[in-house]
Parts: structure tokens; C-alpha cells; sequence
């Protein structure tokens, strides 16, 4: 151009040609300018492995643009290729461009090649600059890139692996996750990690597995550094001690954590100290992910926190003392200080105290004989940022002082001996060593003393051998306690016996809080209470344990105390009313913390009663109890292990009856039960014997009395028998006939009572001689008309024979074999009541020996031998009753033929003919008895009427009785 | 054999044998806490650190033990080496088993380090001392770092199971030999 310009001025007059030729030039030149661009030289590539970026610098003439292409060389694929802003250089003017890569570098070899561009126009490519990667066959061993790199949380991470010369790639593991491949060149293989996650504190190893070879690397995946919290304070009013958070955790350890400085000083973790109060701060945090910094400004005395107190001492009293202690730092004694006092001993009391320069504190209300430890803290009191560190603690002891007056009660012993009891004194209580303790006894009655002093471990005093205490006569009992220091006030008690039998008692069920007592209260009990408790079988040195309660109180809670409480032991609980006067008894409670089921079985007994058994036991021992006693269960055991429950009993039983048993063997176990359950129970056996054995011997004795009565009547009778035969058994006067009654022995037409063969005998009309009438009731007539078609039973005895007995003095013969139950029959009819005495014999039991000669003589018996149906109606039937012996014997309707209503006159038996029964017709007057009989007889069956009045008054059972008796007697 | 027995007891060899035994089983364990915490494949081979001839049978007892301490002391020298670059390069702030265990290891390896030199002594060698003055290894990576942490485990197990196998030996051996008194006896009752 400054060549142009010299030519349009030194020819300034020239013709329009020149002017073309000039406008033709300048054309010409610059078409010329256009089409050529430098080619870019000087090409040069700088590579920074670790951030895997590559910087290529150039000469590149007049271009303002650039094409820059990157490509792998071995495989000559592009990786990249785009137009680029020139970039020149100040110092030497050439032209940069950085370009990082994905891939390591060391990866594979790139070539880069540049043009210049103008618009469309661009110059020819440089030649190409190869930057040499790893997997050049001269380096032939197994190689992983890239390595230790650190990366942060969710970021990317490219690994490639060189195989070695002739080995076989395998595969890429990310920690153990295997990872998709691609081949950058022939021994070069890449994979990317996506999104990492925090690795282990001692990184993720990445595994390039070859077939027979690995290598590997180690990537470390975190966070940058974020400090926070920092501050700045002073201890000793002229350094700075500075304090920060680390933060969140980087993840980062080892070489690769986080470094730490303030205002360029390097600091260790979490604190560092700077000689001087800068008043401005600066922290820095840096790891290989970033850096981050912080920033704190105070004034000096707006940052103090005092150091801890050192030296502490105490001026110890017994009830106070002065704690002192020095400061490190002269530069406190003109500062304002609040300082904090812990002191501990049973509990922890803070105390706070001011002052400048403050060094001591003065600390009442102590305790005697007491260990304290004392802590200090202290802060600055005008501008108080916060308290400094406790002072080592110290520790000290107060004096000792005389002990308090301990808490003296009474227990009245099982053999109402007295107990005089204390409570020992507490540490806290003795104010120093107990040396011991006096009891001194004052009896009110004899006014004398007694002193005891007993050692320090004593608690209690037992008075047996001490004047005897009743319930009138009473004593006091002093208790002091002794130390080094002296004796303590004496504590007093009332001496006497208790009546516990008008205290109401009841049951206390044990809760988490203890036993539950409560009461009423009481506006007399202006003394307070007192409730005390040990175990129901308190032995002479049983734990008793008591506690007071004021004057309100309607309830306490009883826990665990010297008395420990065990399960399955009862223990008594008693509510005394003004304890310290004059205790009173008012209410006593008993109560387990846990029932068990009884430890002792009952001890069984076992009897047998008749046919019953009778189980009993006594009562178990409260010891065994261990519990409230629910009742007693009864078993039987049927086999091993088999029971059966008979019965459950109160618990006030003792005994328990089983009935009705059948002569076995048998098992029972009784077994008492608590709210726990049953105990093992006691167990007995037993066999019984034959129990019908009484029985039998009662019916046996009962049948030799009845005998030996029989006897001695029989006996009485006997010697008495004249008179009884005539009061009871007179003799019969004959009949007397009016008419030719021997010669005619015809039946004797006895016309019986219309309702009743009974009412014969009513009628006095009638005369008896001696021969009296047997009955026989015919066997045919009932066959034949009897009562109803009611079936016979052969077998049985269903009919009596009544057979007229002559009474004379022959001997009664024959007696049937089995008249052994001949007896009197005391037929109730109707309307009379008569005693008939003969000889019954049954129906079935009527056959006659053949060699019977009283028989042969008058009766001859034969198949036929009845009283006939064809004499029904006919003679005299008086006892023709169908009588069934089991039965009743008053048949309610009289067994009267309708015929016999009809019949005539009375044939006395002696002169009775047996008739046969071809003989008779139906209008023969007289039944036909058989053959012609001699029978005696005993019976009076028609007695006179002066008799037979007298009969009437009496009894018919005991004149039967007799009436048999006397005949058997008879000779 | 029968001197070093005569030497020292055996309730010491038995004791020492159940030492080795003891880092034998405390390295495996460690092995495999190491494996689990680098997710490193259970066939990965490990490159020798202690070249010293193993002892062979053809050795006499003094030389099979003093093979047997020298490789012992080679690996705690590694093993000192490797707990060291472990904390400086790797170690988190966090107490770990493999940590615990590794600390057991190195203690339990003196130990047996130490006994070997006193039957060693025993049998007339000369112990070595524990220092290993050979160049300390300086890994080129981390890989290479844990590479070599894994080899020098191996290295311990192996020697661990070296002295079990010689110890088991020297202790077979002396069971053959008859007791020291049974001889005395027979030559008095000869005499």
C-alpha cells in the first residue's frame, strides 16, 4: 500500500490509459492478496501430562483464524478438529491455542496439524507435529494412566491402559465393576469412569487385567476443602489462639488432605496459635480439589477466655472452707473475672463468684468429715465470651465434729423380750470415725440405771437380761453415738410391750414402688408415725427396718432398705402411732414382693373309715408357705402321673373324706396353692379292707340278741306255761249236740257270712268242740274259679291248707317234712280279725310220707285230695283264701263261693268224712275234705262267745305267736 | 539335629513352631482383609522380595535356621516398609481391622524373628540384626505401592510357613533320637 500510494503521487498528469492501467494494477494486486495466506510455521506442542492439556504455538502470518485438527496418530482418527481464535502471543508473537484431552496423553501419539483460515480462504495444512504417546514399541511394558489422581465427587475419569509388547488385553475394573473398552491404537485400550463416587480412604483402584500380567492405578475420588466456624480468641491477653471446623469430610487423606494457614502461617488441623493479636485473620484451606478461605476480625479484650486455674488449695473447716488457686498470667490480676465453682461431695453444687484478678473463693454450708471436690472455671466478666477450661480438680476434707443423734426404735421379740434398736449412722451422719455407742436404760419403776457402751458396728441391743419389761412396767432407753470429736445429743425411746392383737391386719400387695400402705388418718396423732417391718418369722436377730412419717402422712411406699426383700418370704408391716411417746400399735399389713407355691408339702395322713377314707394334714409352717395360702387340692393318683382332682378346700380344711369306696388300693396327694401355684404336695397311700365286715357283725349281733330274747321267753314261757295256757290257750269245751250228731256225720252245714268266711267266727251262735277245722284251700276251685285268670306259680307256696286239728291228747302227727314254716297266719278280713294257728304247708310241699301213720289214719291223701269245685259253695271254707305270700294277706275281696252262702249247718272236723268226689252232688251240703282225718289241732278258730269277746280285745299277732310257740312246745 | 535339640528344649522348638504358626495364620488373615479392602482378584500373582536360598534338606540344621532367621528378618524389614509407606501415602484417620491386624502381624513377627535367632544361637549361628540396611523401596505409584504391600504379605506367609515346615522337622527328628538317659543307663550297666 505505501507503494501505492508513492505511485499515485509522482504521476499525476498522465491520459485515462495510465488510469486504467493503474486501476488494472491495483486489481491485479489485490486479487493477488487475497488467495495467498501463510501457512502456519513453527508449529510447536507443549504437554502437560497431568492436566492432560496440550498447548500448540505457531507462527501463522496475517491470519486471524485457524483450523486446528488433532488426530491419533497410529489409528489417524480425529479427535479434534475445529477453527480456532488466534491467540498471539506477546512475547515473540506467535500464536496459542491449549487443547486438554479426555484422554491421558500418554495414551496414545497425536498429530496436529494447523491452517490459517480467512473466511473461506485458508492456507495449506502445516506439517503435521506428533506428540509421542506411550505405546510406542520401544517402551514395551504394561502401562495404566492416568495415576494417583485425585478427582472430585461426580466428575469423569478416562483411564487407558498399554498392553505390553505381545500380551493380550483382558479387561478394565473399576474397583471391582468391570468397564466398557475402546481402542485407541494396537496395544492402547481407554474406558471412562462416569459420576464417580467417593472412593475408600485409600482410593479405587482401576485394574488393567493382560492374560497373564496386571497393572493398575489408583484414583481418588472427594471433596475440595469447606472449613468452617473460625475464630480467633486470646488466653493470655496477648497471643491469638484461632480455632476452625474442618468442615465436611473430604475424603481425602494421607499426601492428599486438606492444609491449613492463617495469614500465610501454616497450621495443623483445627487450631493454630499466633504470637501476636493481629485483630485480622485469614484461613486458608487447600487440597489437590481447591482451596477455600475464611476471614475473622475481634478486638483483643473482646476475645478473652481465661486459661484454667492451677494450684488449687483449701483452708478446710468442719462446716466451711476457703478454696485458693493462682492464674498463669500476671496480666488477670487487673482483669474483671467471673469465675464458676463446682463442688461435689453426695451431689454437685455450682456456685458462681467475681472479682478482679480474682485467686479465692470462700465456700460455707460444708459438711463435716466430708470429701469435696472442687472444680473452677472462670470467664471475663465485662465482655464474657465464654467460660475457659475447668482447673484440674481438687480435693479435700472437712473436719470432723461431734455425730448426730441417732434414730432409736424398739422391736418387741417373739418371747416378748425387747430389742432396742438404732439406725447406723450414715458417714454423712457421724461427722467422723464412730467410736461407739451408750445405751443407757432408766427404769421408771426402780429408778435405776444402766449403761452399756457397745462398738461402733452394734445396732441394737437385746434387754433380756435386763430388768423385765411388761406392759406396765416400763423403761426409757438413751442411744449416743461417739466419735473423736465427741458424743452425739442421746436419742430416747419408750420401753414397752405392744399389744398387736387389736391392730386390724391386712394384705399389702407389692408394686414397683414398693409396698403400698395406706391409713386413715388419725386428728389424735399429733406425734407423727412410724412404720416398721422385717419378716413374719423374725427370729431373735432379725432385720427390722423403720422409717417416721409425719403427723399428716396417710401413706408410704416401703422399698428395699436392710430389710431386703426376697420371694416367697412374708413380711409384717406395723403402723405406730406416736412412736416417740408412747407407740401405739394402730394397723399391720402383710405382704410378699413375689408369691411362690408352698416349699413344703403337707404331711398327709391317711385312715380308713368304714368304707370311707379320711385324708388329714396339719398346717404348713409359715416358712414354707411362701404365700397366701388359697386352699388345699385333692387329688387321687390313678397312675404315675395321672391325678384327678376330687376337691378343692378352703384353706382353713384340714381333713377331707372320700366315700364310697370299693376295697382297692388307692393313692391321694393333697397339694396346697398359693397365687403361684401348687405346691408338690404330700402323698399316701392306702389299702382298703372289706368294709361289709362291721355290717355283717352288727347283723349278727343284733340276731344273738333276738335269739337269746327268744330264748328267754321261750324259757319263761315254759316254766309259765300253765298259766299261759290258760290265759292264752284255754282248753275247748266239746260241742254239744242237740241232735244225733255222732251218728249222722254229715257235713256240717255251716252257714257262713254272707261277706265273709271271717264272720263265722262272729258268730256266737256257733260251738267248737274240740276238733277244730284245717283248710285246705282246693287247688281245682281256683283253677277253676279264682280270682281272675291271674297265673299260679306252682313253685311257689301260693296256697294255704288249713286242716282242722283235733286238740286231744295224742300227739300231733305227722307234721309235713317242711312245715318248719308252719307258723300262724293272721288273715286281716275285712271285718273281723281272727287269729288262725295251724299248720300252713304250701301247695308244692304237700306230699305226705306213705309211712305216716297218724295220717294213714284219718286223711289219706290222693291226687284229687281238694276241696272240689263241685263242693264249692258248699261245707265250710273259712280259710279258703287265695293267698299269695309275698303278697297281701288281706285280700280285699273275701274268697267266698256264692254257693256256700247256701250251704247248711257246721260238720265238726272229727266227724268229717272224705268224700269222694263221685260221691258228691252239687247239692251236697258239705265240700268234700277227703279222707276222714285226725288232726290236732291247736287252733281255736271258733271260740266261745264269752272267748271269743275277750279275743276281740285282743291282739291276734301275739296270740299267734304264742299259739305256735305253745304248739311246738307241746309234747 | 539331635545337637539342637539337645540344646534347647523341646517345649521351646514346639513353642516356636506354634508361633510361626501363629503369624502364619494372622497373615493369611490379613490377606484377605487386604484383598477385600483393594478388591484385588484372588489369582493375583505377587513378585519375590527376599532372595535367600530357602532351607533345603541338604543344609545342616545351623544353616537351614540361618537361612530360615535371615528371610524372617528380610520380611519384617519389608513388612516395617510397608506399614510406613501405607501410613504416609495411603492410611485414612479411621481404625481398621486390616489396620489392628496388620499392627498384630508386625508384633507377632518379631517375636518369632527373635525366637529363631535363639535356637539359631542355639545351634551355634549368629543371629542377625533386626535393621535391614538395603535401600528402602520407593514405589513409583500407588498401584506399585499396594502391588508391593500384597508381595511383602506374601512374603511373610511364606516364610511363616517355611519356619513351620523346618521347626516340624527339627522336632520329628529329635522324636527319633533316643532319650539322653536310656544311653546313660546302658553304658553302666555294660561298665
Amino acid at each position: 500500500m505505501p507503494r501505492l500510494l508513492n505511485i499515485l503521487t509522482s504521476k499525476p498528469n498522465c491520459g485515462p490509459v495510465w488510469v486504467a492501467f493503474v486501476l488494472l494494477g491495483i486489481s491485479v494486486l489485490n486479487s493477488q492478496a487475497k488467495i495467498v495466506l501463510t501457512v502456519p510455521q513453527q508449529v510447536s506442542l507443549s504437554a502437560n501430562f497431568f492436566s492432560q492439556q496440550l498447548t500448540i504455538s505457531w507462527f501463522g502470518g496475517e491470519a486471524t483464524t485457524f483450523d486446528l485438527i488433532i488426530l491419533r496418530t497410529e489409528f489417524n482418527e480425529t479427535v479434534f478438529y475445529n477453527t480456532v481464535p488466534a491467540v498471539m502471543n506477546q512475547d515473540g508473537g506467535r500464536h496459542q491455542w491449549t487443547w486438554t484431552s479426555v484422554e491421558p496423553l500418554e495414551c496414545t501419539s497425536l498429530s496436529v496439524k494447523i491452517r490459517s483460515r480467512d473466511g473461506i480462504t485458508k492456507s495449506e495444512w502445516s506439517e503435521p507435529q506428533i506428540l509421542k504417546g506411550r505405546d510406542l514399541p520401544s517402551n514395551s511394558v504394561q502401562q495404566v494412566y492416568p495415576q494417583d489422581k485425585v478427582v472430585p465427587v461426580g466428575g469423569n475419569t478416562t483411564f487407558c491402559c498399554i498392553v505390553e509388547e505381545g500380551n493380550e488385553f483382558r479387561d478394565f475394573l473399576y474397583g471391582s465393576i468391570k468397564m466398557n473398552v475402546k481402542r485407541l491404537s494396537r496395544r492402547s485400550y481407554v474406558t471412562t469412569a462416569v459420576n464417580q463416587n467417593l472412593s475408600g480412604p485409600t482410593g479405587t483402584n482401576v485394574l488393567c487385567r493382560l492374560k497373564n500380567k496386571l497393572n493398575g492405578s489408583v484414583i481418588f475420588v472427594g471433596y475440595p476443602p469447606l472449613p468452617t466456624n473460625f475464630e480467633c480468641i486470646t488466653n493470655d491477653l496477648t497471643s491469638a489462639v484461632c480455632y476452625w471446623d474442618g468442615g465436611r469430610v473430604t475424603n481425602l487423606y494421607a499426601k492428599r488432605k486438606t492444609s491449613y494457614s492463617i495469614n500465610k502461617r501454616d497450621c495443623p488441623d483445627g487450631k493454630c496459635v499466633l504470637p501476636e493479636w493481629d485483630g485480622n485473620w485469614t484461613l486458608l484451606a487447600v487440597n489437590p480439589l481447591g482451596q477455600y478461605s475464611l476471614t475473622y476480625s475481634a478486638e483483643l479484650l473482646h476475645r478473652v477466655v481465661p486459661v484454667a486455674p492451677v494450684n488449687l488449695s483449701a483452708t478446710d473447716d468442719a462446716w466451711n472452707t476457703t478454696v485458693n488457686w493462682h492464674w498463669p498470667y500476671s496480666s488477670y490480676n487487673t482483669l474483671a473475672l467471673l469465675c464458676q465453682v463446682q463442688l461435689a461431695s453426695h451431689n454437685i453444687l455450682l456456685r458462681n463468684f467475681s472479682g478482679v484478678g480474682l485467686q479465692s473463693v470462700f465456700l460455707p454450708h460444708l459438711h463435716p468429715n466430708t470429701k469435696y471436690r472442687v472444680q473452677i472455671q472462670c470467664g471475663s466478666l465485662n465482655h464474657f465470651l465464654k467460660w475457659g477450661n475447668w482447673s484440674k480438680e481438687f480435693n479435700f476434707t472437712t473436719k470432723s465434729y461431734v455425730p448426730e443423734a441417732p434414730d432409736v426404735w424398739m422391736f418387741v421379740n417373739r418371747d416378748n423380750s425387747v430389742r432396742v434398736m438404732w439406725k447406723p449412722l450414715t458417714q454423712w451422719q457421724s461427722h467422723g470415725v464412730l467410736t461407739g455407742y451408750e445405751v443407757t436404760l432408766w427404769s421408771l419403776e426402780e429408778n435405776e440405771n444402766q449403761t452399756n457402751n457397745l462398738s461402733p458396728k452394734d445396732n441394737s441391743l437385746n434387754l433380756t437380761d435386763w430388768a423385765s419389761i411388761t406392759a406396765d412396767k416400763k423403761a426409757i432407753a438413751s442411744v449416743k453415738a461417739n466419735n473423736v470429736k465427741g458424743m452425739s445429743q442421746p436419742s430416747s425411746i419408750m420401753l414397752g410391750l405392744i399389744d398387736d392383737k387389736c391392730a386390724p391386719l391386712a394384705q399389702t400387695i407389692y408394686t414397683s414402688s414398693g409396698f403400698p400402705l395406706s391409713w386413715q388418718h388419725s386428728d389424735n396423732s399429733t406425734g407423727g408415725y412410724l412404720v416398721e417391718w422385717c419378716e413374719a418369722v423374725c427370729t431373735s436377730d432379725c432385720a427390722v427396718d423403720w422409717i417416721r412419717l409425719d403427723a399428716g402422712s396417710t401413706h408410704v411406699s416401703i422399698k428395699d432398705s436392710i430389710v431386703k426383700f426376697q420371694p416367697g418370704v412374708r413380711y409384717n408391716f406395723s403402723l405406730y402411732e406416736s412412736p416417740s411417746v408412747s407407740p401405739v400399735l394402730i394397723r399391720r399389713w402383710q405382704g410378699y414382693i413375689q408369691e411362690l407355691p408352698p416349699s413344703i408339702s403337707v404331711n398327709l395322713e391317711i385312715n380308713q373309715q368304714d368304707c370311707d377314707v379320711v385324708l388329714s394334714w396339719e398346717e404348713i409352717p409359715l416358712a414354707g408357705r411362701r404365700g397366701f395360702l388359697l386352699g388345699y387340692k385333692v387329688y387321687r393318683v390313678n397312675n404315675f402321673s395321672n391325678f384327678t382332682l376330687l376337691d378343692d378346700l378352703s384353706p382353713e380344711m384340714r381333713t377331707y373324706t372320700v366315700k364310697d369306696l370299693s376295697t382297692s388300693t388307692y393313692k391321694f396327694t393333697v397339694k396346697a396353692y398359693t397365687s403361684a401355684g401348687e405346691d408338690t404336695g404330700g402323698t399316701a397311700a392306702i389299702t382298703l379292707k372289706q368294709c361289709a365286715d362291721g355290717l355283717i357283725l352288727e347283723i349278727l349281733t343284733s340276731l344273738g340278741i333276738v335269739t337269746l330274747l327268744l330264748t328267754t321267753v321261750s324259757c319263761f314261757c315254759y316254766k309259765k306255761r300253765r298259766w299261759v295256757k290258760k290265759a292264752f290257750y284255754p282248753d275247748i269245751p266239746e260241742p254239744k249236740l242237740p241232735g244225733d250228731w255222732s251218728r249222722t256225720q254229715g257235713p256240717m252245714d255251716v252257714k257262713p257270712f254272707p261277706h265273709s268266711m271271717v264272720h263265722i267266727i262272729e258268730k256266737p251262735e256257733w260251738d267248737f268242740s274240740k276238733d277244730t277245722l284245717v283248710i285246705i284251700p282246693e287247688e281245682e276251685d281256683y283253677e277253676g274259679e279264682g280270682i281272675g285268670d291271674e297265673p299260679v306259680d306252682t313253685d311257689e307256696p301260693q296256697l294255704l291248707r288249713y286242716y282242722n286239728q283235733v286238740v286231744d291228747e295224742r300227739p300231733i302227727r305227722p307234721r309235713f317234712p317242711d312245715s318248719s314254716v308252719s307258723s300262724s297266719s293272721s288273715v286281716d278280713s275285712a271285718n273281723t280279725d281272727v287269729t288262725y294257728t295251724g299248720i300252713q304247708t304250701s301247695h308244692s310241699s304237700l306230699v305226705f310220707p306213705s309211712d305216716s301213720q297218724g295220717f294213714s289214719e284219718g286223711f289219706q291223701p290222693h291226687s284229687g285230695l281238694s276241696l272240689s269245685s263241685r263242693n264249692k259253695g258248699e261245707g265250710y271254707h273259712p280259710q279258703m283264701h287265695s293267698v299269695t305270700l309275698g303278697g297281701n294277706l288281706a285280700s280285699p275281696e273275701p274268697i267266698v263261693e256264692p254257693h256256700a252262702v247256701g250251704s247248711e249247718g257246721y260238720k265238726p272236723q272229727n266227724s268229717w268224712l272224705l268224700d269222694s268226689p263221685t260221691e258228691g252232688d252239687e247239692n251236697s251240703p258239705a265240700p268234700s275234705l277227703g279222707s276222714p282225718t285226725s288232726v290236732a289241732s291247736t287252733q281255736f278258730l271258733l271260740p266261745d262267745r264269752e272267748r271269743h269277746e275277750e279275743k276281740r280285745q285282743q291282739p291276734s299277732s301275739a296270740a299267734n305267736w304264742f299259739t305256735n310257740l305253745l304248739s311246738s312246745a307241746k309234747p | 539335629m539331635g545337637n539342637v535339640m539337645m540344646a534347647v528344649s523341646r517345649t521351646k522348638v514346639t513353642a516356636v513352631t506354634n508361633l510361626a504358626a501363629l503369624v502364619e495364620h494372622e497373615c493369611t488373615n490379613l490377606l484377605i482383609l487386604y484383598r477385600k479392602q483393594e478388591n484385588l482378584p484372588e489369582d493375583m500373582e505377587s513378585d519375590r522380595l527376599v532372595f535367600i536360598s530357602h532351607p533345603s534338606s541338604q543344609l545342616d540344621t545351623k544353616s537351614k535356621l540361618q537361612s530360615l532367621h535371615t528371610g524372617l528378618g528380610k520380611c519384617y524389614s519389608l513388612l516395617e516398609r510397608a506399614i510406613a509407606l501405607e501410613e504416609e501415602e495411603l492410611d485414612g484417620v479411621e481404625t481398621t481391622e486390616y489396620k489392628n491386624t496388620r499392627g498384630r502381624l508386625k508384633g507377632e513377627l518379631l517375636n518369632l524373628l527373635k525366637s529363631t535367632g535363639g535356637l539359631l544361637k542355639a545351634a551355634g549361628g549368629k543371629p542377625i540384626k533386626v535393621l535391614d540396611d538395603s535401600e528402602p523401596y520407593q514405589p513409583s505409584n500407588l498401584f506399585h505401592l499396594k502391588l508391593w504391600v500384597y508381595s511383602v504379605l506374601m512374603e511373610v506367609k511364606f516364610w511363616s510357613s517355611t519356619a513351620i515346615a523346618l521347626l516340624r522337622e527339627l522336632q520329628a527328628v529329635a522324636a527319633k533320637e533316643p532319650p539322653k538317659k536310656s544311653k546313660k543307663s546302658t553304658r553302666s550297666t555294660r561298665r
